[in-house]
């Protein structure tokens, strides 16, 4: 049962830190639907160049210069040339999908390294996890650039007529996001299971994108959300421990995602969005023209 | 307007905004960002030391020379053009099908349903061609149903469609892995992780070699674009996807076109995954990589941007990435390239689309800078 | 009285436009400055010029006799200059303080929120403003907003307010202590102010000095106490302007509409229609006048079947359309002209052929066998775009191509196009220079000649006094009188207008 628990969380710590960067950068009114393949690609690199250099760190450091990167790209698109978000988070998803795929490749199978330690035997990147929703939650609220995020989200125009950077801090807010994300990708392929396959991720970029609308882009909320969705996902692995066999090992897979669905449905209802849902950044998705 | 300019001694660069592109500029676009794509993976090539003329020769000639291949290219061509419609409809009323592969393989699971349920051996055997038109029929339907779920959402409660459909990809996904893996009714009588093998009269018939889907695929191009270029429906299907605000106030029911497109979308995932299983010759079941299949759905997805949403300018691209993903694997083999190549055209063809996207928005604009404005001169008052 | 702020020789160019002309402007401290000028005679563009928003082609500001140089608002507000933009910028979801703290250089690193409350209370306490700090800013009204922008600027240390077009959507009591207020702030405080607006009896009852611009140039700069309105109108526009025709329009015919007791929610789920009644006649325009965000958006919503209602009944010729969806009012024969031009009312990516279809995809006459009937539409686009004088080289141009007059001339021919029983036009004037609001409020007028009962929702009093047969001032969603033509003074809607005085005079 505790190995249990230890898996799900490094699941949650997974969902956690990229659907933490996805809300910080749709509180500056991003959204970035690419999410997945930001981890793809996160993960992929981290995992070449950790079995590369049989080193762990610079595996992470490749892992955050990429993420950084592509957040780069995603902000141009999007802020800059003041694109439409979902067709360039859908394109470097798809991109990403196809790259990982022929770089990763030749690499596929095990990492072949041992494990990174985790202190007191809690999953290290739960606990930084945890920690980062603190910080996340400390700047949104609690200090002058975090209210400047959630005004620029809110109303561009507001901020902009007030002396804050718009597009400067829209670039902060994604190119962390796109950091966070891939950081969960190599939290992913270099601890959680150091198995390179192709498309690794199975959807769970999706699942923390639907995190973040489920949290009410409350970080607190999202750690809830997460830590829930880790556990239904490492149940649904060893449904056994629950109900031995019942039903086949691949329909249990089916769970999460078949939950994700009506958890969907009820943050979209008139009810719950007049009553819970005003929290959503007012300026989510458009592209905002100076003057 | 566009971004800030970058300047360069007296010369600044700026991207501005294009009012209206220039007549043919959306074809030259298109055809741009399939041979940046092309040229940018033959660095692909170039990394895994293989000289990318040999190699494009290598794709290039199995794919459209060799009659094996050629076969094989207008087979993967067709169910590329299925998914193409199946992401296109829905991407005209402004929503995002990434839905493809699960209602591919929902199409595939009804299909194989039918003669499970229905198909007796001789004597005593029902009519060859009805069961195939149920086969059909029931591929369709059950496309439609998987895109119907998330245009009902959609329609209803408006849940953001993209994670609603790529939640059912995962979930059909693993409803396929039962049926055809572990236990499943669909599993073939070698138990080899694939499904049972369709019945010698159930398969599709062949017009000179090809499955006569191919018809139906090109037919339904010329209806698409009659659709949207002409029809009361697709001119509600366009004005919601441009504005769903103006559409609605002009009488448009947004429920209703929400849950149509991504019925009729649906329908042509199921379609493709009814082709690709059932129709066409050397497969005639769900494989064990069906994984796979649905992951070249995408490449309808990257059809349908890349002609700008015309089902007939899909055509030929559908017909060249189908050459190019099967000439991929095939040079793979032939000459020892790395896996994934045309995965990674995938990618690449995603990123110069979006490159062909800016250009067509904006003009590239390399002027010289304006003089420094001199100092103003105070002077008298204009009359009133 | 020394020059605090200054423009020489200010010109700016936008793609085909000369927006301004070398425009000089002197404006003396402690008092109240006027830029007076219709609609794209540049005031805007100066007033951004003059905050750092817009960078001019040619000229230079002086502030305090000194050359100053603003590549942003951020330069501006250093040098003490704040705006208050026409539209609001606030974040309606955060409460007043930190909208008032935003971009605040204090406000750097973490927030202390409650230092911050004591120093903008006392801001409050000496310019006398009353207002609750922790009150979300979508809460507040209209007027209790401009405080917050006004105050928010102040608090960022500014001597010198641009208020572009304060007064536009207050009701007139609103305005008049808005102006009291500043007034007091001027005197009192050595605040310098400059106003823009093409409002004259806001110039002439507020201001010291008035700046006329005409077309992007200066026209003309005097004392107020030397001014009148007849002078100043002269300036604006170049010529004397003839008033416009007035009278009843036309004999009243059968009742085309019936509304009872119409309530609805407002997109906050909040009740923003009350229990709405009355009943208009054949020829008949109904004004409702009203500050925005007291139903009369959500009214017209519901009207054309955009908004479900919650309780109450419309009748159309004596058929009950409350439930019927807007597809089928379209074909009944209500037409509506919503205030969103150009996200609601046309389709900026589509031709004006697509856009005039809009109206007309489920019309039998242009639909044959499913297939829209192409040649019509477009016949019917020429016919409209020479009926209204819509400047346009093509019917086959893109509307987002048209300016605001142009497409609202287009939008309103399209929806007269149908031969509406009821029109519903919400701000149809809204943003147009004076020939085109001339020629939209001709053509309201003659559509109720034509036989339609229009219902006229606006913010402009003068429009709804003008043009109404009847006039129902509406306030947190109700009517608070029903009026005739004879007894709707602006002075008494005005007041109405700010829920003054509740009398209900029974729908007839």
């Amino acid at each position: 049962m505790w190995e249990l628990a230890v898996r799900s969380l490094e699941v949650s710590a997974i969902l956690l830190l990229a659907a933490l960067g996805e809300l910080v950068g749709q509180r500056s009114g991003v959204l970035n639907v690419g999410l997945e393949g930001l981890m793809l690609f996160g993960g992929t690199v981290a995992f070449i160049a950790t079995q590369a250099t049989g080193n762990f760190p610079l595996g992470f450091a490749a892992a955050l210069a990429v993420g950084a990167l592509l957040g780069c790209a995603h902000g141009f698109f999007s802020i800059t040339l003041r694109g439409d978000q979902v067709v360039s988070g859908m394109g470097l998803w798809i991109l990403s999908f196809g790259l990982t795929t022929f770089l990763g490749s030749p690499y596929a199978g095990p990492l072949g390294l041992g494990r990174i330690e985790s202190p007191a035997g809690l999953p290290p990147f739960f606990v930084l996890g945890v920690l980062l929703v603190a910080a996340a939650w400390f700047l949104l609220y609690r200090t002058g650039p975090g209210l400047a995020i959630r005004s620029v989200g809110e109303n561009p125009a507001a901020a902009e007529a007030a002396g804050i950077p718009v597009a400067a801090i829209r670039y902060l807010c994604v190119v962390a996001g796109g950091v966070l994300a891939a950081l969960a990708g190599a939290a992913y392929t270099l601890s959680y299971n150091p198995v390179w396959n192709y498309n690794f991720i199975m959807g769970w970029g999706f699942v923390s994108l639907a995190l973040v609308f489920f949290s009410m882009w409350n970080p607190w909320i999202l750690l809830a959300g997460a830590s829930l969705f880790g556990l239904m996902w490492q149940l649904s692995l060893s449904p056994e421990l629950v109900l031995p066999g019942i039903l086949s090992r691949y329909v249990w897979r089916t769970l999460p995602f078949a939950i994700t669905i009506p958890i969907l449905v009820v943050i979209s209802t008139p009810w719950f969005r007049t009553r819970w849902g005003l929290a959503k950044p007012e300026a989510l998705g458009q592209p905002y023209a100076k003057g | 307007m566009g971004c800030g300019p970058v300047r360069l001694g007296r010369h600044e660069l700026t991207l501005e905004p294009r009012q209206a592109p220039p007549a043919g500029y959306t074809v030259l676009t298109a055809v741009a960002a399939i041979v940046a794509a092309l040229a940018l993976a033959s660095v692909l090539f170039l990394s895994a030391d293989a000289s990318p003329a040999a190699a494009y020769r290598a794709i290039f000639s199995y794919a459209f020379l060799n009659p094996h291949g050629l076969a094989a290219t207008v087979h993967r061509s067709i169910y590329l053009l299925f998914c193409t419609y199946a992401f296109l409809v829905p991407l005209r009323a402004g929503l995002w099908n990434i839905g493809l592969p699960g209602q591919v393989y929902a199409g595939g699971l009804a299909a194989f349903a039918v003669p499970l349920l229905l198909w007796r051996e001789p004597p005593g055997a029902p009519a060859p061609a009805v069961v195939i038109a149920l086969m059909i029929a029931a591929a369709a339907a059950a496309g439609a149903a998987a895109g119907g779920i998330a245009g009902v959402l959609r329609a209803r409660f408006q849940v953001n469609e993209i994670l609603v459909t790529m939640m059912l990809n995962s979930i059909l996904f693993w409803v396929v892995a039962y049926m055809v893996k572990e236990g499943g009714p669909f599993m073939g009588a070698t138990a080899e992780g694939e499904s049972f093998t369709l019945p010698a009269p159930l398969r599709a018939p062949l017009w000179w070699g090809v499955p006569f889907t191919a018809a139906a695929a090109l037919g339904a191009a010329a209806l698409l674009d009659l659709l949207f270029a002409r029809a009361a429906l697709g001119y509600r299907i366009r004005a919601f996807g441009e504005s769903p605000a103006a559409a609605r106030y002009g009488g448009v029911n947004p429920a209703a076109t929400s849950l149509l497109v991504f019925l009729l979308g649906g329908a042509f995932a199921g379609l493709a995954g009814y082709h690709n299983f059932a129709a066409i010759p050397g497969v005639y079941k769900i494989p064990g990589n069906y994984g796979y299949y649905g992951d070249l759905g995408f490449y309808g997805m990257i059809s349908a941007l890349i002609a700008r949403g015309s089902a007939l300018g899909a055509v030929p691209i559908a017909f060249l990435f189908g050459g190019l993903s099967l000439g991929a694997r095939f040079a793979q083999g032939a000459l020892r390239l790395p896996f994934g190549v045309d995965y990674a055209l995938l990618g690449l063809l995603m990123m110069t689309f979006i490159g062909s996207h800016v250009l067509q928005a904006f003009r590239v604009v390399w002027r010289r800078r304006a003089a420094a404005a001199p100092e103003a001169v105070v002077g008298g008052l204009p009359g009133a | 009285m020394e020059v605090v702020l200054a423009a020489r020789g200010i010109t700016k160019r936008f793609p085909g436009v000369l927006a301004l002309d070398r425009v000089d402007l002197e404006v003396p401290g402690g008092e109240i400055h006027a830029v007076l000028g219709q609609n794209g005679a540049g005031k805007t563009t100066l007033m951004n010029v003059l905050f750092g928003l817009v960078q001019p082609d040619e000229g230079a500001l002086f502030l305090h006799g000194r050359r100053v140089e603003f590549r942003s608002p951020h330069d501006a507000l250093t040098h003490g200059i704040g705006m208050v933009h026409q539209t609001r910028r606030l974040v309606a979801a955060h409460t007043v303080l930190e909208n008032i703290v935003l971009g605040h250089p204090r406000v750097r690193g973490v927030l202390s929120l409650r230092d911050a409350r004591v120093e903008v209370a006392a801001l409050c306490r000496r310019y006398g403003v009353g207002l609750d700090l922790g009150a979300r800013v979508w809460q507040l009204s209209e007027g209790e907003r401009q405080w917050v922008e006004i105050l928010k600027a102040l608090y960022r240390g500014a001597r010198v307010l641009i208020l572009d077009e304060p007064t536009s959507v207050l009701t007139p009591p609103e305005a008049a202590a808005l102006l009291a207020g500043l007034q007091a702030m001027v005197r009192g405080e050595g605040v310098t102010a400059l106003l823009v607006t093409h409002k004259l009896p806001t110039v002439m009852s507020a201001c010291d000095r008035v700046t006329v611009l005409r077309a992007g140039r200066v026209v003309g700069r005097l004392r107020t106490a030397e001014a009148t309105e007849d002078l100043l109108v002269r300036y604006m526009v170049g010529r004397d302007v003839a008033p416009g025709p007035a009278g009843p329009s036309g004999a009243p015919g059968r009742r085309v509409l019936e509304v009872e007791d119409l309530a609805c929610l407002g997109d906050r789920g909040v009740a923003a229609l009350r229990g709405v009644s009355f009943a208009l006649r054949e020829g008949e325009i109904l004004g409702i006048a009203g500050v925005a965000g007291n139903g009369q958006e959500e009214l017209a919503q519901v009207l054309a079947g955009l908004r479900p209602a919650t309780a109450g009944r419309v009748r159309l010729d004596g058929r009950d359309i409350t439930r019927l969806p807007p597809v089928a009012r379209w074909a009944l024969g209500v037409g509506y002209i919503p205030a969103e031009r150009t996200e609601v009312a046309s389709i900026g990516a589509f031709s004006l052929v697509d856009n005039t279809a809009l109206t007309y995809h489920f019309d039998p006459a242009y639909v044959r066998r499913g297939l829209l009937d192409d040649a019509g539409l477009a016949r019917l686009t020429r016919r409209i775009i020479d009926g209204f004088d819509v400047k346009v080289p093509h019917p086959y141009a893109r509307a987002r191509q048209l300016s605001g007059g142009n497409l609202q001339k287009m939008i309103l021919g399209r929806v007269l196009s149908r031969a509406p029983r009821v029109l519903i036009a919400h701000l149809p004037t809204q943003g147009l220079d004076v020939e085109a609001t001339a020629f939209v409020r001709a053509q309201l007028r003659e559509a109720a000649a034509g036989g339609a009962a229009v219902v006229l929702i606006s913010e402009d009093l003068d429009e709804i006094v003008a043009l109404g047969d009847w006039v129902a001032p509406i306030y947190e969603g109700r009517f608070v009188a029903w009026l005739g033509r004879e007894q709707a003074d602006p002075e008494t809607v005005g007041a109405m207008m700010a829920g003054r005085r509740r009398e209900w005079a029974a729908a007839r």
